[in-house]
């Protein structure tokens, strides 16, 4: 299993190199100036904005600008923006609190999903299963700005319930916009655990164990939910990284310091080496959060070996 | 099952870093008595909290009140000595600024002449490369640090900033300027302690001012800046609150609903989402008022013929109803323009651009078709797609389309510097929208870096606009050793302009501020559109 860990994260470095590439030129080859967009409609001092673009090094060609960028990287040193602000910095700063957030929506979906998806797989066609089916639905077809909004104003302005606006220093400031996050995720690991899970209740296995005379709890939980898990990490792994790039809508709406509103500004103002690095960190996690899950099958499901 | 047992320890390093990650909140922090902390809304501030760095609205805001400089801007906006106890010139090129006593930075070192002067220094000096550099450009010796790219400068002061002593400081020009004293209040002007050259980096998380209110810990990126009462400053007495925290909002939809609920007490900007409501919402805590924008069609007229006759200009003007404009579109955000000059600075002329401001669709298209109309009968209209101007610029063009008889297609940028380069490339040759807000609370500051020749390369003159009787004119303005002579020579500049219409006057931006229910009505928010923190009173 370690070979096919080292393999994976091998394979990992031209995954990074290409993304990297990719961004950079993307970024860089998008029309505007980012020394003009610095000084917004006002005219940059020519003078001053011609020492700014030599010492970021603007007029050297792209592949040049991406060796400097890169050996940074490699070095552990993700640059500076054009403000003089370390990169590193900027990340440290957002990146937890976007980890945050996202491991609140997270841990929403992944719990309230699979319960609900379970309950409504064990009493089909009853009430419970048609409440499921029917709110996911609804889940699944409002837009998150709608849902966060709408909660926003509902929650926290009318009923005054919960605080509108993210506070640093209470960290419960993040638990609705959590559950805004990870609602529509909810909505489809909910129906994913239903389908699966009614399929592997049908199977011998489980069979096989409740005539064995085993307890339901522990046929349901053992025998049921472990098999039919398996879709279900798969699509929580990709989500994990998708939550944490999709949080821009949450987070402008609660006004959460995170990833999302820092690389929104930074493709606006052109701050192509936030940009990049920010991205490639993302994609780092879809990286790592793949890895993760392909090793989680070997607990699910011991059949399942690696080489 | 040796794969599976490893899998399981994979997965329970990540789950124990995830949560690690997740518990780096730090404490709480308790409401001090007394005197109320009041909260305002804030943008995220572009760059470090350094005064010379600082040009754009949100970083301003923390430093007008993290500093005090020399003059500032009364009721009537115009200024006033504040730090300064005189500033006097003969010949509105060498000034005498001398200082009142007992002002020191909030780190106790007092403030002196140098401070000043090194400050500017600071400023100017391109190896620094600070935003407001150009506006030190009046100072003798302004060239001598500024030599131009890939030069160093030979000398770090400039030859025109004279210490004579402590509390004097003489400061020569190049060439006169009478609007001299006015562009004193702008933060480009503050002092500096001798601690910021020692480490400017740490300086712009944690800067160190001489205003009423200082730093409480540090900049907080995204978050908030927090600062309390400076109880050594000499008009400390007058604030009635403990300090102030910017909050920085990204989306001021959620600052709004903040404001309502009282967790923010101060915005100076409503947004257009609550526009309708506010007056509802806010009652008589809801503040309208005068803004330093204007808003204006500018033409290429450098090279593109089309709109060489002022009289298409004129008419253009013409054709455009300004009134169903800031009415319709802007919801009463902005007021019809009738001058370059902004209303709220000494010098704006009611109505000085006459009937070419006045809708007059019939006139309009006579003038039009006798002036010869435009070529292929087209016409192309810019604007930057980031900003909200599709709607307004959508509307002028209907109303073109429909006074004018010509076909106006709506081309939009991604943004307004994209028109800028397009224009710099000759490779766009059709009208484009701009606007322009002030930098210090003076009639030259509407005329000068927008119709000069000298803006072509270092202001915002984008159409390319010179005419030798109006730099004249501007000239004049600057060497008037009087306000009332000089305001009167650029009220003729003006005229020239509002004549020949390098750019057509569209609208003048208004203030929509509002406050919650935990203050008082009546805080007074300047010409600059900072808040005036004495007359912040808790409710």
């Amino acid at each position: 299993m370690g070979r096919y860990v080292i393999r994976r994260l091998l394979q990992a470095i031209p995954v990074l190199l290409g993304a990297t590439i990719l961004l950079y030129c993307l970024v860089f080859l998008l029309p505007g100036d980012p020394i003009q967009a610095l000084a917004g409609e006002k005219k940059a001092d020519p003078n001053i904005a011609a020492i700014l673009r030599e010492q970021y090094h603007l007029n050297d060609p792209l592949y040049q600008r991406y060796w400097y960028y890169l050996s940074g990287v490699l070095t552990g040193d993700f640059g500076t923006d054009f403000t003089g602000r370390e990169v590193s910095e900027i990340m440290s700063e957002t990146f937890p609190v976007t980890l945050r957030l996202a491991g609140i929506a997270f841990l929403v979906e992944a719990v309230v999903g699979v319960v609900a998806g379970v309950f409504a797989a064990l009493g089909r066609g009853k009430f419970l299963d048609n409440l499921v089916l029917l709110s996911t639905l609804l889940l699944v077809s409002i837009p998150v700005f709608v849902l966060g909004n709408v909660l926003q104003l509902v929650l926290g302005v009318q009923w005054a319930l919960v605080p509108i606006s993210y506070d640093a220093e209470d960290i419960t400031t993040l638990i609705l916009p959590g559950v805004v996050l990870g609602s529509v995720s909810l909505a489809y690991i909910a129906r994913l655990t239903r389908t699966s899970m009614i399929e592997t209740m049908r199977s011998d296995y489980v069979r096989t164990a409740t005539a064995k005379g085993l307890s339901r709890p522990r046929v349901i939980v053992r025998h049921g939910l472990r098999n039919a898990l398996i879709p279900i990490v798969t699509y929580l792994g990709v989500d994990l990284g998708a939550l944490m790039g999709g949080a821009i809508i949450t987070e402008r709406i609660f006004n959460i310091p995170g990833i999302g509103g820092t690389l929104y500004q930074a493709v606006y103002l052109r701050q192509g080496t936030t940009v990049v690095s920010i991205v490639t960190v993302l994609v780092l996690v879809y990286i790592a959060a793949n890895l993760l899950v392909d090793l989680l099958y070997a607990v699910l499901d011991p059949r399942i070996r690696y080489a | 099952m040796r794969g599976a047992k490893s899998a399981k320890w994979v997965a329970g390093a990540i789950v124990v870093a995830l949560a690690a990650t997740a518990c780096g909140g730090g404490g709480s922090e308790g409401k001090g008595g007394g005197a109320r902390q009041v909260v305002m809304e804030l943008g995220e501030p572009q760059n470090g909290l350094i005064p010379s760095n600082t040009y754009e609205s949100e970083g301003s805001e923390v430093m007008n009140a993290l500093f005090t400089g020399l003059v500032k801007y009364d009721e009537k906006n115009e200024a006033q000595l504040d730090l300064a106890s005189s500033i006097e010139t003969k010949d509105s090129k060498v000034w005498t600024i001398k200082l009142k006593d007992g002002y020191t930075f909030h780190n106790g070192e007092p403030v002196t002449a140098q401070s000043f002067a090194d400050a500017w220094n600071y400023g100017a000096n391109q190896a620094n490369t600070q935003e407001t550099n150009p506006l030190y450009n009046k100072i003798d010796g302004y060239a001598d640090l500024n030599p131009g790219e890939g030069k160093k400068p030979a000398t770090d002061k400039m030859k025109g900033l004279k210490v004579v002593d402590e509390k004097t400081l003489e400061v020569t020009l190049t060439a006169p300027f009478s609007a001299f004293k006015t562009m004193l209040g702008f933060n480009a002007f503050f002092p500096l302690p001798k601690a910021f050259f020692k480490d400017p980096k740490g300086f712009e998380t944690a800067p160190i001012g001489n205003g009423m209110l200082k730093m409480d810990g540090k900049f907080v990126r995204n978050q908030q800046i927090k600062t309390v009462k400076y109880d050594k400053h000499p008009e400390a007495k007058q604030l009635k609150i403990a300090g102030v925290t910017f909050k920085i909002y990204s989306s001021q939809d959620t600052a709004y609903r903040d404001l309502l609920g009282g967790r923010v007490d101060i915005m100076d900007t409503i947004p257009t989402s609550a526009m309708t409501t506010a007056s509802k919402d806010l009652g008589d805590r809801y503040i309208q008022g005068t803004d330093s924008g204007v808003g204006y069609i500018g033409f290429p007229l450098k090279y593109n013929k089309a709109y060489a006759k002022p009289e298409i200009r004129k008419a253009i003007s013409q054709a455009i109803d300004r009134k169903a404009i800031t009415e319709k579109i802007f919801v009463n955000t902005r007021t019809p323009a009738d001058d370059f000059i902004n209303p709220l600075v000494p010098g704006y002329r009611k109505g000085a651009c006459g009937p070419a401001c006045d809708y007059d669709p019939a006139a309009a298209k006579k003038a039009f078709d006798a002036a010869g109309g435009l070529p292929g009968n087209k016409m192309e209209l810019g604007y930057n797609a980031d900003g909200g101007h599709k709607e307004w610029i959508t509307a002028v063009a209907g109303q073109l389309e429909k006074n004018l008889g010509v076909t106006v297609t709506v081309k939009p940028f991604e943004q307004f510097q994209a028109i800028l380069n397009d224009l710099g490339d000759k490779k766009y040759s059709g009208a484009f929208r701009l606007a322009w807000s002030m930098d210090y609370p003076h009639a030259e500051n509407y005329l000068r870096p927008i119709f000069s020749e000298d803006a072509i390369e270092h202001g915002s003159n984008y159409s390319g606009y010179v005419n030798p009787q109006v730099e004249k004119l501007l000239d004049q303005g600057d060497t008037a050793t009087t306000e009332d002579a000089a305001v009167k020579a650029y009220q003729q500049a003006d005229d020239i302009l509002l004549k020949e219409m390098p750019y057509v006057p569209v609208y003048f931006y208004k203030l929509n501020a509002g406050l919650s229910k935990n203050l008082k009505p009546g805080v007074r928010i300047d010409n600059m559109t900072q808040i005036d923190w004495t007359t912040v009173n808790p409710a």
